[in-house]
């Protein structure tokens, strides 16, 4: 293979039918999983094995049935404390993924041949030697900053191993970006410890639950959907603040349809009347934070009136939510909400959150912010030769964390560095880069365009694939064994398992095989265990456990922990007061605001309207646009594109009608979008799904669904202080059929 | 459950057929209505032509032996013939039609789908012994010795014969109405005076078609039988409306569906349906140019206003069947 | 079955899991999720339900099958015996919930309450799954003390109870103020 250094050297290239699943004799087994031929069964005769789910970052216990070596139903798992039995939809639709006609089957070879470039079906061998090749010749070329691994799958930590064992650890995963990153940033600017999953509020003993603009009910997370619902039937009281009257704002005793970007200036506005109104917990706050002080004087002058003139909601109503929350203190909280980093000030807007919990004394008290606990594994000490690595941050921006090792650059630099030219090799893991909010589908293109050498590893076909120089087909999740799970923190620590139900199809493989095989290829042997089984049980036996144990029901779960504090009890912060920080001496040093501040953001031009986004319960994104189980129900098979009643009646829109949608700079959505005609938003936005639109045909069902989200958004705001990526300041405006 | 008004639903359903209106019957089952009633009112004018013979000076004339004029017999051939054809229509509509003898395992008193599959069968025999009466000089004929003795058997019975089959005829006019009719989840056909329309349309219909079959000397006969089916099938549709109408809002919103609906059926609406080809064209003009020609006038092509009875009648059922699942399940 | 509609968000799990469970093909559905909004802009009222066969006492499907395939079991149950369907739709256009559809095999098919599952011991495979809690197995002829104070001071509906159908199905209003 050649490589040129101009810029379209690498076409995108639709991957050829014959190399999909659905081309082999094996699908003939898949279209019979959905075909629904045969009677309806009972439980018996079927096997169960225990595992979690990849459908979601929330990780799941999982219970899949099998009978007659295939998957026929997947259930939560009893014995998994975030499942609890439960499981959401997206849980069950394992049997989508798995049985998917369109997965890849072999790994392919791009070619180039009389100026044409193609696929070609390639043996594993032949394609691990030619990554390890690739990888190794730019790390020895170019130094391995050169290297880099964009992921999002519970997988990646083989291929973490195996990086390291070249000194390789520019790593990013772009949720943490969007999602995760500037929640858990603020927590650590805040409380000293990072927030986590789930996000540490005792929301089941809750009397009081805000929540802005985010989205639980259509974010299907198992264990906070149970723990909201066992609140709601506790008689708790639910307010959300949203553009749009969501599933949640259908469960408030007070929607408030805020003007989208205002958020913090309605914290603010709350903080005001707590403060004001002396309605905080003076003894808490005195005890145990710093910058209460300076809080006030930021804050001063967001009286109720002020802030409705800014967020458009009545100052009767701020006092209102300010006193009742109060009221119900401590057994109250405010949400920090998951995929709320819109506008590049996600960092302050969740410190503001942080705030007002703090100002209401509800830190480790029932019903309001507790911290759960992880189960303690030992790890291993590492394998590779460069400790130093484990230690190295690439990002560019000050707060971006420094003790996650899985995340050492924002994912938005890495396809920056890639078009720059600092980044010559890229791994791609599960990561569908074109429809993922990075910096918006043209420069993900770009990235993977100019970088000398992309191999992806995926399931399906997705976009992606069409761009990487190898793609090796990995099993689905419910194909192989991963690391154990004791990520998730939780009222009963746990660790939990990932194993196969059935073996890989087709020739697919599981990551951490292929991690080794390249690794191997190396010339390095020793790094990894000599089977994934013998790894994962010498790990359990250093916890006094085993897998032959933990296979049976696919988890070890402690006791519960003691999640409240005690009266007088000192709460031992590791901020640098060690106190809860109101003010933080931190961001103030790195030349930021200490206390959040409300700072305007760009309005819609007129005809547009400003484009929120969110989800459907049933769909994850990337990881379900492709499940024909999933998308078979009505609400399922494409987005919507939410219009007020007002609105349409302006741009004369029938309910039901299709449109194109067109940004503010241009960009026309590449398939038309349905209307839905609603007073279900405000007049200033609209609304559509996240993860549609598909333009790979290899996607059969995917493709031509709905209009896609990501290809609209070409502006982006990235926060100065943790890196994250905001993209909620791009608007549309309608385009009729003709 | 929550205010009605400005709702907006949005409900995951995908059964096919189900969503998003019922739509479990086609074209089988309005064809094989409307068979049926034609079959029906054959029935109950031939019986009744039987009977009467030539008293009250509107019986059929007697073509020897005893054999009424050739649209009797026509008729009463026709009679159970398109009955077989609309049940073979029906058999069609079956989702599973090897089960069919399981209608004939069981009486089901209350289902009048299974009291309509055991009228079906009650109505053979007799039909067809009147069918072989009417022709008993053909099929002398051929002199078989079984037909000869059922001819023989029927003759010596034929007015209870003829007298149980107008019965018949009526009961089953009235069936096919009547199926439809104890559908109370479907609020238009939820009306008891559908079946008086289907037996009355079932009448004008079998009129209009003796009417096409009759000799010159006999058409006045089925005109004048036509034009009256039509008079009382006019009232019929008229209290079908009103009773809709007036009724509670389902039964007032799916007459409102059928009389003003703009659903497309073969490219015209439900509303063009109804009043232009049901009402105008099926019942009003051609009562006018029966009555015109009763009068004397002269019509050029007579064979027109029989011709449009029948595309009503046909129509009337389709029209009944298809607004009765497009409009919304009773609320 | 008592539907808590105060905590169902829709979500569809008994859907899917009803899906797998029964093997209905695609493109079927054997219970379904409804999402209702009303009201005036910005007071609005949602309830989001899970809805299937309502399992009627007085059921229009068993009355109106000619061939007594539609038929209550002894549980009370609404069941069909898919070797007597004949497939004639008479239940279909009976039901007025629409609960029930033609399977393409040739019978009419519709929610089972999960009957193989009930005579194991087990729930549904909709109540089992739902992350809400929001589906609730109940016996009314055995109510149990939970469902007593589930109950208990609550805005509870039964659908088109006007159908006179008795259907077994009751929903807890979404209505219903916190803590009522």
């Amino acid at each position: 293979m050649s490589h040129g250094q101009n810029f379209s050297r690498r076409d995108f290239i639709k991957i050829s039918s014959i190399f999909l699943a659905g081309s082999t004799a094996l699908s003939a087994g898949a279209a019979q999983a959905f075909s629904g031929a045969g009677s309806s069964v009972g439980d018996e005769g079927s096997k169960v094995v225990y595992s979690f789910c990849e459908h979601c970052f929330w990780r799941c216990g999982i219970a899949a049935h099998v009978r007659d070596g295939k998957v026929y139903k997947i259930t939560g798992s009893d014995h998994h404390p975030l499942s609890q039995g439960k499981l959401c939809p997206r849980g069950t639709g394992g049997t989508g993924l798995l049985y998917d006609p369109d997965r890849l089957a072999y790994p392919l070879i791009r070619e180039t041949k009389g100026g044409k470039q193609f696929y070609r079906k390639a043996s594993w061998d032949e394609a691990i030697t030619l990554v390890a090749e690739k990888l190794y010749g730019i790390k020895e070329q170019y130094g391995p900053g050169a290297l880099a691994m964009l992921h999002h799958g519970y997988g990646v930590s083989f291929f973490k191993n195996m990086f390291s064992q070249i000194g390789v650890n520019k790593y990013a995963k772009p949720s943490y970006d969007l999602c995760c990153g500037p929640a858990r940033q603020a927590t650590v600017l805040t409380y000293g410890y990072p927030s986590d999953t789930p996000e540490g509020f005792d929301m089941k003993n809750s009397k009081y639950m805000v929540f802005f603009g985010t989205h639980f009910g259509e974010n299907m997370h198992n264990t906070a959907v149970q723990e909201i619902s066992e609140g709601i039937r506790n008689g708790a009281k639910i307010v959300v603040f949203d553009p749009r009257f969501s599933t949640l704002a259908g469960k408030a005793q007070h929607w408030l349809p805020i003007k989208p970007a205002t958020d913090i200036a309605m914290m603010q506005g709350l903080m005001h009347v707590l403060i004001s109104e002396n309605l905080y917990d003076k003894a808490f706050v005195e005890a145990h934070t710093v910058g209460f002080g300076e809080l006030w004087d930021s804050v001063k002058d967001m009286t109720p009136e002020k802030v409705s003139a800014i967020t458009d909601i009545p100052a009767d109503a701020i006092r209102t939510v300010a006193r009742e929350y109060a009221f119900h203190a401590p057994a109250a909280f405010v949400h920090s909400g998951r995929r709320t980093n819109w506008y590049g000030d996600a960092l302050q807007r969740i410190r503001a959150i942080h705030i007002l919990n703090a100002l209401v004394g509800n830190f480790k008290m029932p019903g309001g912010v507790v911290a759960f606990q992880k189960f303690p594994l030992v790890q291993p000490p590492p394998t590779h030769e460069h400790p130093a690595y484990e230690k190295e941050v690439h990002s560019k921006y000050p707060f971006f964390p420094d003790d996650e090792p899985s995340n050492t650059i924002a994912s938005h630099e890495i396809v920056q560095q890639a078009i720059s030219g600092e980044v010559k090799g890229l791994l791609i893991y599960g990561v569908n880069l074109p429809e993922t909010m990075t910096l918006g589908r043209d420069k993900a293109i770009e990235a993977m365009k100019k970088a000398e050498f992309v191999v992806a590893v995926d399931v399906l076909p997705s976009e992606v694939t069409g761009y990487a120089d190898v793609v090796l087909p990995e099993c689905t999740y419910l194909e192989r064994y991963d690391d154990l799970d004791n990520g998730r923190a939780f009222r009963t620590p746990f660790v939990a398992l990932r194993q196969p139900a059935v073996p890989p199809m087709y020739d697919s493989k599981p990551g951490n095989q292929i991690a080794k095989m390249i690794t191997e290829k190396w010339g390095i042997h020793g790094a990894f265990p000599p089977s994934v089984e013998k790894g994962l049980d010498k790990k359990l036996r250093l916890v006094g456990s085993s897998l032959a144990e933990i296979k049976k029901k696919g988890v070890l779960v402690m006791p519960e922990t003691d999640l409240y504090r005690k009266p007088g009890e000192p709460l031992n912060l590791k901020t640098p007061s060690g106190k809860v920080e109101l003010a933080s001496a931190r961001l103030k040093a790195g030349g930021f605001d200490a206390v959040p501040k409300y700072t305007a953001h760009p309005e819609p031009p007129t005809g547009f309207y400003r484009m929120l986004t969110g989800r459907k319960p049933m769909l994850t994104f990337g990881r379900t646009a492709n499940n024909r189980f999933l998308g078979d129900l009505a609400t399922a098979k494409e987005n919507e594109v939410w219009v007020n009643n007002h609105i349409a009646e302006k741009h004369s829109l029938e309910n039901g009608e299709y449109v194109h949608l067109k940004n503010q700079d241009g960009v026309v959505s590449e398939f038309p979008v349905k209307v839905k005609v609603t007073q279900r938003i405000r007049t200033d936005a609209v609304y559509m799904v996240h993860g549609f639109g598909h333009t790979s045909a290899k996607l059969t069902w995917a493709h031509k669904r709905g209009a896609s989200h990501n290809q609209l958004i070409s502006r982006t705001e990235i926060d100065p202080a943790m890196g994250a990526v905001g993209f909620q300041n791009n608007f549309v405006t309608f385009i009729k059929e003709a | 459950m929550l205010a009605t008004a400005v709702n907006e639903i949005v409900s995951t359903k995908i059964n096919p057929n189900v969503v998003p209106h019922l739509h479990i019957w086609e074209w089988h089952i309005p064809l094989y209505l409307f068979l049926g009633g034609l079959a029906g009112g054959l029935l109950v004018i031939t019986s009744i032509m039987i009977v009467l013979k030539r008293k009250f000076g509107i019986g059929p004339r007697d073509q020897g032996d005893g054999c009424p004029c050739l649209a009797v017999r026509i008729g009463s051939v026709l009679s159970p013939t398109l009955l077989g054809i609309g049940m073979l229509f029906l058999f069609l509509d079956l989702a599973h039609p090897l089960y069919v003898w399981a209608f004939y395992t069981t009486i089901q008193p209350t289902s009048p789908m299974s009291a309509g599959s055991w009228i079906l069968i009650a109505f053979f025999p007799l039909a067809i012994l009147q069918a072989m009466l009417v022709n008993k000089r053909q099929l002398r004929g051929f002199n078989i010795e079984p037909i000869n003795k059922v001819i023989d058997w029927t003759e010596n019975h034929m007015t209870i014969v003829a007298l149980v089959n107008a019965h018949i005829g009526v009961g089953i006019g009235i069936y096919t109405g009547i199926l439809l009719s104890f559908f109370s989840a479907r609020p238009l056909w939820s009306s008891s005076i559908l079946g008086m329309l289907f037996l009355v349309s079932g009448i004008s219909s079998a009129a209009a078609l003796m009417l096409l079959l009759a000799p010159e000397d006999e058409k006045p006969v089925y005109s004048m039988i036509d034009a009256n089916a039509i008079w009382i099938e006019l009232m019929t549709v008229g209290l079908f409306v009103l009773g809709g109408l007036t009724g509670s809002a389902n039964t007032h919103g799916a007459m409102m569906h059928l009389i003003t609906g703009d659903i497309n059926l073969a490219g015209m609406s439900y509303m063009f349906w109804f009043w232009g080809i049901f009402i105008a064209s099926g019942l009003v003009v051609p009562l006018l140019l029966e009555f015109l020609e009763a009068a004397g006038v002269h019509i050029r092509f007579p064979n027109v206003a029989p011709v449009m009875v029948l595309f009503g009648g046909l129509i009337l059922r389709f029209l009944i069947v298809f607004a009765g699942q497009t409009y919304h399940t009773f609320m | 079955m008592v539907i808590d509609t105060r905590v169902c968000v829709g979500c569809s799990a008994c859907v899917y899991a009803c899906k797998q469970e029964n093997n209905v093909p695609e493109g079927y559905c054997r219970d379904w999720v409804v999402q209702e909004s009303g009201g005036e802009y910005p007071k609005l009222t949602m309830e989001n339900r899970s809805e299937r066969c309502q399992h009627c006492e007085n059921a229009p499907c068993v009355t109106y099958c000619p061939t007594r395939a539609s038929h209550y079991a002894e549980d009370g149950t609404v069941q069909i015996n898919r070797s007597l369907c004949t497939g004639c739709k008479a239940c279909m256009a009976a039901c007025p919930y629409d609960a029930r559809y033609v399977h393409p095999e040739g019978y009419v098919d519709k929610c089972s309450l999960c009957k193989h599952r009930i005579e194991q011991g087990l729930e549904t495979a909709c109540v089992s799954i739902c992350p809400t809690g929001s589906l609730n197995l109940v016996d009314f002829n055995n109510m149990d003390e939970k469902t007593k104070e589930l109950l208990k001071g609550k805005i509870v509906y039964r659908q088109k109870e006007h159908a006179g159908t008795e259907p077994s199905l009751q929903w807890i209003s979404a209505s219903n103020k916190p803590g009522a």
